[in-house]
């Protein structure tokens, strides 16, 4: 009895100091999660008057001849989307920018990493890389980022040019944290038009479909 | 309607429709099409062709009906023997009427459709998607006006093969087998034409939109446009023949009228969107 006694105060001692670590830890995990909410909170406020398409969809890796790190420019570096994607804004195609365009900064910019040596070899061959589609819609869809990126973007109150990135984001996932783009959004029929409902878009077939 | 109600009010009902579901429409699109200058000439059915990537079948498929055409051309001979009555019809040669799908407004082909591919959109356009048709020809059993096509075949390789393909539009699909298809009113130019004028941050213009058609005909014999814009060409054309869109049949047919515009096969009451203009032969 006497042991037993001992076991069990002792098993009490144990009991409480465990709970009491659990609630610390509870308390921490609560705060964290706090502030993941906070910053979930302010990364929406980013996009005003915005409903964000929902789903998600795991792409496998698409081989290109240089492995293109988009982590670096748009994430560390922080340039705009657009400042290479320079036709989203205003035509149906975001546009790979031309081997010009890269020598603009790349003459001078870490000229002694392998994939810019790569990248000047193709300059001075006057080739351009032969980059794979990574985002590829089907033949019988009509799809402008034009329209898109104007209604997001620039017609968009209280939206900043400088977060253009959030919308891209909402079709073409985190780029900013991907070295090679992936497809990481489904693309579907029912992706493309649960947004357009949340969001007023259009809802006649022919407005896509052709 | 009950069925009974059908009944009692039948000459009613046959008389009026349901303006294809739309109560307000954004655009009207319609054609005006000359006769007088129309001379048969084929380039608005080429236009079509290089325009709607529509495949070319051959001689032995279309001898059996199965052509591509979204736009044919008609011939018509007065022959006595054949009932005419224009005892000179060698000399005066053949009436044309080039015929493309008719846009009604109480299109026949879109109630029977089981999946709903074909639809009537705002601008008030027959509207046919490709990708949710199953093919049960259904729609082309129904169209008065035979103007749908359906692909029995896969054509991509025989029709484009290497490097002809590189001459496929890219704004429309190319139809597979198994899918119906017919004329859109070059809707992927009105989608341009639209997103063109909205990125200017204007109104939709008349001449902003023309179907391959209108744009090749030599004679200017086709004209395309809004009927909502009373400022656009067709809408002229339209108010100036006195043919409006709704009614069954038109003042021509009134007794002593000069008039000369007509809808074909008007009395089906399938309220079409394409208008005639009448040849006239000197006796």
């Amino acid at each position: 009895m006497f042991v037993s006694n001992n076991f069990l105060s002792e098993g009490c001692v144990k009991c409480v100091g465990k709970t009491a670590k659990r609630f610390v830890s509870m308390v921490f995990a609560a705060l964290l999660g706090f502030g993941g909410l906070m910053f979930v909170g302010a990364a929406q406020a980013e996009v005003p008057n915005v409903v964000p398409p929902e789903g998600s969809y795991s792409g496998e890796d698409v081989p290109q001849p240089i492995e293109f790190p988009h982590d670096i420019h748009a994430d560390v570096n922080e340039i705009n989307c657009m400042y290479c994607h320079t036709y989203a804004r205003r035509s149906k195609v975001s546009g790979i920018p031309p081997t010009s365009k890269c020598m603009g900064c790349h003459t001078v910019i870490a000229t002694d990493k392998p994939r810019i040596k790569k990248l000047t070899e193709y300059w001075e061959n006057k080739e351009s890389p032969e980059w794979n589609k990574v985002h590829d819609l089907p033949d019988f869809v009509h799809f402008t980022h034009e329209k898109h990126i104007q209604r997001f973007v620039f017609k968009n109150e209280g939206m900043d040019v400088e977060n253009v990135s959030e919308v891209c984001a909402f079709c073409h996932g985190d780029v900013k944290s991907m070295t090679v783009a992936k497809k990481m959004k489904p693309l579907t029929m029912g992706f493309c038009v649960r947004c357009h409902e949340a969001n007023d878009g259009p809802s006649d077939c022919w407005k896509c479909h052709k | 309607m009950s069925l009974k109600n059908v009944l009692e009010n039948w000459s009613d009902y046959r008389k009026t429709h349901e303006q294809g579901g739309h109560h307000e429409y954004e655009h009207m699109w319609t054609l005006a099409i000359d006769l007088n200058k129309c001379t048969g000439c084929n380039a608005c059915s080429v236009a079509c062709y290089a325009e709607n990537n529509l495949a070319t079948v051959g001689k032995e498929k279309l001898h059996k009906g199965q052509g591509m055409h979204w736009l044919r051309m008609e011939r018509y001979w007065d022959e006595p023997q054949m009932g005419g009555d224009d005892a000179e019809y060698h000399e005066r040669g053949a009436s044309f009427l080039p015929m493309m799908c008719q846009h009604c407004n109480a299109a026949t082909c879109e109630p029977v459709c089981p999946v709903a591919a074909t639809y009537h959109t705002p601008d008030g356009l027959n509207a046919q998607v490709y990708n949710r048709c199953i093919g049960s020809r259904y729609c082309s059993n129904n169209c008065p006006y035979r103007l749908r096509y359906f692909n029995f075949y896969s054509y991509y390789d025989t029709s484009w093969p290497e490097p002809l393909n590189q001459q496929l539009n890219p704004d429309i699909s190319v139809r597979d087998k198994g899918v119906m298809e017919k004329c859109t009113f070059c809707v992927q130019r009105i989608r341009t034409g639209k997103d063109q004028a909205a990125s200017e941050g204007r109104e939709l213009r008349d001449g902003d939109v023309v179907t391959a058609c209108a744009q090749s005909c030599p004679t200017q014999a086709i004209v395309f446009g809004d009927m909502l814009d009373e400022e656009s060409e067709a809408a002229k054309l339209w108010a100036k023949q006195q043919v409006e869109l709704g009614p069954y049949e038109q003042k021509k047919d009134k007794e002593g009228s000069e008039l000369r515009g007509y809808r074909v096969l008007e009395a089906l009451n399938t309220d079409p969107c394409v208008m005639y203009l009448d040849r006239v032969r000197e006796a």
